[in-house]
């Protein structure tokens, strides 16, 4: 019985998680809770995973608990891996404005915004040409 | 209807990393015909920035390498910044023609589309390996399938888009994914777009920094992964 206590305490907690997770990844907290879900009910019901792993085709009820667990797992390494893109976007947008805030130290050949008018040259003239004839 | 004609103020944007054997006859091809150049220099540790800067274009360096998504969209950003009409974007290692830079130009205006977009299928890519050839035609069914937009080339950074246009791209991938991310953008934009014919030149140089057939694995993950998170 205390076991059951504090699986259920351990899961309920992965409910949460999931709930604070759902904003940023609907998906892994969806995963996330099902699987909490179907640990507290194998918690509860124990026999039921037997019955349960039986009928799929599993044996045991212990294996089946052991390939949700490994199912848990590569959802937490997903959901680790999503984390980190998003901590990438974040270094990207960061990154984007350094490099922009010091165009002016890296301007080469070309002119600032307030002279970027094309260089009217010839080239560009006939190209505008034929452009508005077309 | 009011006549566009072609846009006044036009941006090359050139991402490059590590590409100092090709991005001076780049740049230089480029400033011939007299386009403001922005290279978007992605962390590179072998002088591309100083090379393009010396060559006329305007640098913007990356403090660490992002990738090519990343660095379109900073080029799009700084274009903006500077009240481009229009951008286009075009490849760093040497494949592109600068001339074909006027066709999609003649694209945007002829057609009254946002966004031209390069096909190599419509025009001419000597030295196209098979398999890569028969890679990117998987690569335009999938993005069919995915977006409903119906092209025959889709991961070629030849393209031009006006101010409209560049303003509806938010790019997210960093990584070559950034491909199929802004053709899934335009189609998500309702806006107008058109391909027009145009030349890869393939060259060992090229074939050797260019996409190979893991890539795409990962860009499919990529893809999903995108999508699991907001």
């Amino acid at each position: 019985m205390i076991a059951q206590f504090v699986f259920s305490i351990v899961l309920a907690s992965v409910f949460l998680y999931a709930w604070t997770e759902y904003r940023r990844s609907p998906v892994v907290a969806l995963l996330a809770s099902v699987a909490a879900t179907a640990g507290l009910y194998f918690v509860w019901f124990p026999s039921h995973s037997t019955r349960l792993a039986e009928f799929v085709g599993v044996g045991r009820g212990v294996d089946l608990i052991l390939y949700t667990w490994v199912c848990i797992s590569l959802i937490v390494l997903l959901n680790l891996h999503l984390k980190l893109r998003n901590q990438l976007e974040l270094i990207t947008v960061l990154a984007r404005t350094i490099a922009l805030a010091n165009v002016g130290s890296e301007r080469g050949g070309d002119r600032p915004a307030e002279t970027s008018r094309p260089q009217e040259t010839d080239g560009h003239r006939s190209r505008r040409r034929r452009g508005r004839s077309a | 209807m009011v006549e566009r004609g072609l846009p006044a103020r036009l941006w090359v944007i050139v991402a490059a990393y590590n590409e100092a054997a090709a991005i001076a006859r780049v740049v230089t091809d480029l400033k011939r015909d007299r386009y403001q150049v922005v290279v978007i220099d992605d962390g590179s540790t072998d002088g591309t920035a100083q090379i393009a800067s010396a060559a006329g274009a305007t640098v913007i360096k990356h403090p660490l390498n992002l990738g090519q998504g990343a660095a379109l969209q900073t080029g799009i950003d700084y274009a903006l910044s500077q009240a481009a009409e229009a951008v286009v974007t075009f490849d760093a290692d040497g494949q592109h023609r600068a001339s074909d830079i006027n066709c999609l130009l003649e694209g945007l205006d002829r057609e009254r589309a946002e966004f031209v977009l390069g096909s190599r299928f419509l025009g001419h890519s000597p030295n196209l390996p098979p398999l890569r050839r028969l890679l990117l035609r998987a690569a335009t069914l999938f993005t069919h399938l995915t977006t409903g937009l119906v092209l025959t080339d889709t991961h070629n950074g030849l393209r031009a888009m006006t101010r409209r246009g560049a303003q509806a791209i938010r790019l997210r991938q960093n990584r070559m994914a950034h491909a199929s991310e802004i053709l899934g953008q335009i189609a998500a934009s309702g806006l107008r777009y058109v391909e027009v014919p145009v030349t890869i030149e393939y060259t060992a140089y090229s074939l050797a920094k260019g996409q190979r057939m893991g890539d795409s694995v990962m860009i499919l993950f990529d893809l999903f992964a995108r999508r699991l998170y907001r």
